[in-house]
């Protein structure tokens, strides 16, 4: 009996470190699979781009965009370049590329998260200098209600009525979200200027703090924000334009909302430099940020609901895409770093709205 | 066990029915909710979404993570075990301690340290960033993360067993001469075999199912850094709930499993022993 | 004897080895964790903890966890009585029901009560219909969190309750207690343990829990935001002080729970609940393996 027993802790003894063994290699196939898309290949083989952008840019990039230039690449050079990507809230992506997430392009929602990863000195290049000052796409913030809009929402002070469920995402994680607010309170700052003369900061206020009253969720991305609205909550979500045409080309009955006032969305995209050179692939990952200012890039982009940055393509698309009346920019409100100041900061407008909706 | 008999029939079947209505709301419905919405549109469906291409990568890698961190939990759990209770040195009250402080730290917070510490401008991360070893957004992290929340079970498992059987057998085994290697496998392994495999089911189960740790430390990278659970998540963004599901009921299903036939062996073996 | 002593200078190596590993794994991650916060000594420490929106979401969470464990024990204990003391059909399937939330990833019981109970559901539209939205709002979280930490009353009450001697109840029940009064003077006092334990440990867990709150909450902060939630949004926004030192808060909270919890618990020697399966084979298996009657059981 004694003799089974030991002969059973050997098999034991055995199959356990096996285990280990076999675990261990596992661990270092991935780990190697992991660096060997870092290294420089010779011509032939195939290098690897990374690509770190914001959420709704998933569906034009993985099923039209990539393989487009893939196919292009190939011709060219004759070379397989392959991609790895990662699509999460602007603010989290931009994070995560200072902290160390070896993204050779980031294509982000809005510059203040460049900006970032420009301060962390991984971005070198003079990125605005580029095409169409470093933007790669447009949009602009809309709301998208319900189909047949029942609850007759025209514009966004009908957001801030009692009883209207409202969605945005966190200005914390998500650049869509700062996009959205800024437009609300641009629009209000636009209203008050049209009305009176000169911009009413009160007013603008008084607008935001209407319609974050009626926020039901906020959630990390501009993505899972759609998520929401689209699985039943909320009457209206303030959101990308290119998102909502997303999800009616889709096949989703919604009704695009253009409030009269809003902002110019301008999505930029920069060559991370610093992981650019440690991977070796310069000359292809230009390549593929040049290619999305190609005609037939900026087709594609337009065909998904962005509004495409290079002119005569977005005049062929023109009728897709009005123009409001009050459009304006970042700049309208003074740039970037005074709005994230302004509005986001410890003593922003936005912070102290909700500071008091939470007290009220 | 008989019904105690002061106990009436109304208060029984109150009861009773009362435990079964909490059952059903927060245990049946959600969870027979997940496994009806992953079989929905039958098994076709159900195997098409989990051999979806990034599912498939990321089940692996959920596989490979839980791999690892249960071997190194076994082995450096049943040692920490042993130290704990069969040795006294000073500051043993405090490994103790510090060993139950993963209950204690909610899963973003230990991605987040993690980050803090092996990121570039981390006190480690400096280091390894200056070798080109990649730790955070990439395995490493994503392993570090999961063994921080995985290390009390083995450990505290193992430490119970040991209390309960006691030295007597050990101590025989030192005085007629044997070392502390051959106590270990022919006497404390034997002993503690159930504890450690309890340990280790618990040790699987958790990480499978981890996800804000990883979340955090990953960087959500498709077909690099997406776990099981991160692929649930963002099949659920990309509106596709089947395929959520799908993945969702895969990981359920797998830590069942272990569970059950943890429990069928433990029968055989009683029903062995008891044939004796 | 040269080869025990190598036998034992191999033990302590390895032994060095595990302990290093611990310090490398939990106290430097830690150690990171304190020294970030102190980036700006304790005048920035309190600055941070003095955030209305982080103080909301501490409250709110701790509210959340308290709740969620009282919930915990009053039906943990309930569940944990009708198991053990009562035969009826569905008690075994009831008995490995317990343990399910183990096996589940919490975004994933998050995404289910979302599904179940949520606006898109027949049962949410009545939920809502009837004032008591479960999605986005309190009450939702607060369900989340008794998902998430079902077994943990539960499991640690089923041995005691298992030990005790129905016997006892019943005779003093014969001699003219009242049920109630056989309850709570006769069973609870031995139960008490058991039911701080549980409650002590779905609190602690209740605070930390994020997979199944962010899925579930509205994440509004003031409103619906939890701990959590609230860390890991400013990580992103680049406020890694406010992050941490409200993680700190956070982690003490817990740690504190856990000491409260090791002092209940080490008085019946039960600190995880466990498998309630398996929990049969460490208080009589044990025994049965060696074969050997010597080895003494040591009483709970």
């Amino acid at each position: 009996m004694k003799l089974a027993k030991t002969s059973k802790k050997r098999v034991f003894t055995i199959a356990f470190l096996a285990l280990f063994s076999m675990s261990i290699l596992a661990g270092c196939g991935a780990k190697a699979d992991n660096k060997s898309a870092d290294t420089k290949a010779p011509a032939g083989k195939t290098r690897t781009i990374i690509l770190g952008s914001y959420t709704v840019n998933k569906e034009p990039y993985e099923k039209e965009l990539i393989p487009a230039f893939q196919k292009y690449w190939k011709q060219k050079s004759g070379e397989d370049v392959k991609f790895e990507t990662s699509f999460v809230a602007s603010g989290a992506q931009a994070k995560a590329i200072v902290g160390g997430f070896e993204a050779d392009v980031a294509a982000l929602s809005l510059e203040g998260d460049i900006d970032q990863i420009v301060k962390a000195g991984l971005i070198t290049n003079n990125w605005k200098s580029k095409q169409a000052d470093g933007f790669v796409t447009n949009s602009i913030a809309v709301i998208a209600v319900r189909p047949g809009n029942p609850k007759n929402i025209k514009d966004w002070e009908d957001l801030a009525k009692p009883g209207i469920g409202v969605l945005y995402p966190n200005p914390k994680t998500s650049g869509g979200a700062m996009w959205d607010v800024n437009a609300i309170y641009g629009a209000g700052l636009k209203i008050s200027e049209q009305k009176n003369g000169k911009q009413d900061p009160a007013f603008a206020k008084e607008l935001l703090k209407g319609i974050q009253k009626n926020v039901k969720v906020m959630d990390k991305s501009g993505r899972e924000s759609f998520t929401t609205f689209e699985k039943g909550t909320g009457d209206a979500v303030v959101t990308y334009e290119n998102e909502v045409l997303r999800a009616i080309a889709g096949g989703a009955k919604y009704d695009l909302i253009y409030p009269k006032s809003t902002i110019l969305i301008q999505n930029p995209i920069a060559i991370v430099d610093k992981n650019v050179e440690k991977h070796g692939n310069k000359e292809v990952v230009e390549a593929f940020v040049n290619f999305l200012y190609t005609k037939d890039a900026q087709r594609i982009l337009g065909k998904n609901g962005f509004r495409p940055v290079d002119q005569e393509v977005a005049k062929e698309f023109s009728a897709n895409f009005p123009i409001p009346a009050q459009l304006f920019s970042i700049d309208y409100l003074g740039g970037w770093s005074k709005v994230v100041k302004e509005i986001y900061g410890a003593d922003g407008v936005w912070t102290k709205i909700v500071v008091e909706l939470g007290q009220g | 066990m008989a019904t105690p008999s002061y106990q009436s029939k109304t208060a029984k079947f109150t009861m009773i029915g009362i435990v079964f209505l909490y059952f059903t709301v927060f245990i049946i419905l959600p969870i027979g909710g997940m496994f009806a919405g992953a079989f929905a549109k039958g098994l076709p469906a159900f195997w098409r979404e989990l051999t979806r291409p990034e599912a498939v990568h990321a089940i692996s890698l959920t596989f490979i993570i839980t791999a690892i961190v249960t071997v190194l939990n076994a082995v450096f759990g049943t040692v920490l075990a042993i130290l704990l209770v069969r040795h006294h040195f000073p500051g043993a009250a405090l490994l103790k301690g510090i060993v139950d402080l993963p209950f204690a730290v909610s899963p973003v917070i230990a991605g987040f340290m993690l980050i803090l510490l092996y990121g570039p401008k981390g006190l480690l991360g400096v280091f390894f960033d200056a070798w080109g070893i990649k730790i955070v957004y990439a395995l490493p992290g994503m392993i570090l993360a999961t063994l921080f929340v995985t290390l009390p079970f083995v450990v505290k498992e193992v430490s119970l067993v040991l209390q309960e059987i006691g030295t007597e057998q050990e101590q025989a085994a030192t005085i007629l001469g044997a070392g502390p290697w051959r106590t270990f496998w022919r006497i404390t392994l034997p002993g503690i075999r159930w504890g450690l495999l309890y340990g280790i089911t618990l040790t699987v189960a958790r990480s499978l199912g981890e996800f804000g740790a990883v979340l955090v430390v990953s960087g959500n990278i498709i077909n690099r850094t997406q776990t099981a659970t991160m692929d649930i998540y963002q099949a659920y963004s990309d509106y596709n709930e089947l395929g959520s599901y799908a993945v969702a009921a895969l990981l359920a299903i797998i830590s069942f499993a272990i569970l059950f036939s943890l429990e069928l062996i433990k029968k055989k073996k009683e029903a062995a022993s008891n044939g004796n | 004897m040269g080869h025990l002593k190598i036998a034992h200078l191999s033990w302590r190596l390895l032994a060095t080895i595990v302990v290093s590993y611990i310090f490398v794994l939990v106290l430097l991650p830690m150690g990171a964790l304190l020294s970030n916060s102190m980036a700006g000594g304790w005048g920035g420490f309190l600055e941070d903890l003095s955030q209305p929106v982080a103080r909301k979401a501490l409250q709110l969470t701790f509210e959340v966890a308290l709740i969620g464990a009282l919930v915990n024990g009053v039906f943990g204990l309930l569940t944990a009585y009708v198991l053990v003391r009562f035969e009826f059909p569905g008690k075994g399937l009831l008995n490995a029901l317990v343990d399910l939330p183990f096996a589940i990833p919490t975004n994933v019981s998050g995404l289910m009560l979302l599904a179940v109970y949520g606006g898109g559901s027949p049962l949410g539209k009545v939920l809502e219909g009837l004032g008591l939205p479960l999605a986005y709002s309190i009450p939702g979280v607060v369900v989340a969190v008794i998902l998430v930490t079902f077994p943990f009353t539960i499991r640690a009450l089923q041995p005691l309750l298992e030990e005790l001697d129905p016997d006892i109840e019943a005779a003093a029940y014969i001699l003219g207690a009242s049920r109630w009064k056989t309850f709570w003077k006769v069973t609870f006092p031995s139960l008490l343990p058991g039911v701080l334990s549980g409650v002590t440990l779905a609190f602690s867990r209740g605070l930390a829990e994020f997979g199944a709150v962010v899925v579930v909450a509205g994440n509004i902060p003031m409103k619906t935001q939890l701990a959590a939630v609230y860390i890991y949004g400013e990580m992103e926004s680049y406020n890694a002080r406010g992050a941490t030192s409200i993680s700190i808060v956070l982690v003490a909270a817990a740690i504190v729970l856990l000491v409260l919890l090791n002092l209940v618990s080490s008085k019946q020697r039960l600190t995880i609940p466990r498998f309630g399966l398996l929990r049969k084979i460490f208080v009589k298996g044990e025994v049965k393996e060696h074969g050997n009657p010597v080895i003494p059981v040591q009483d709970r």
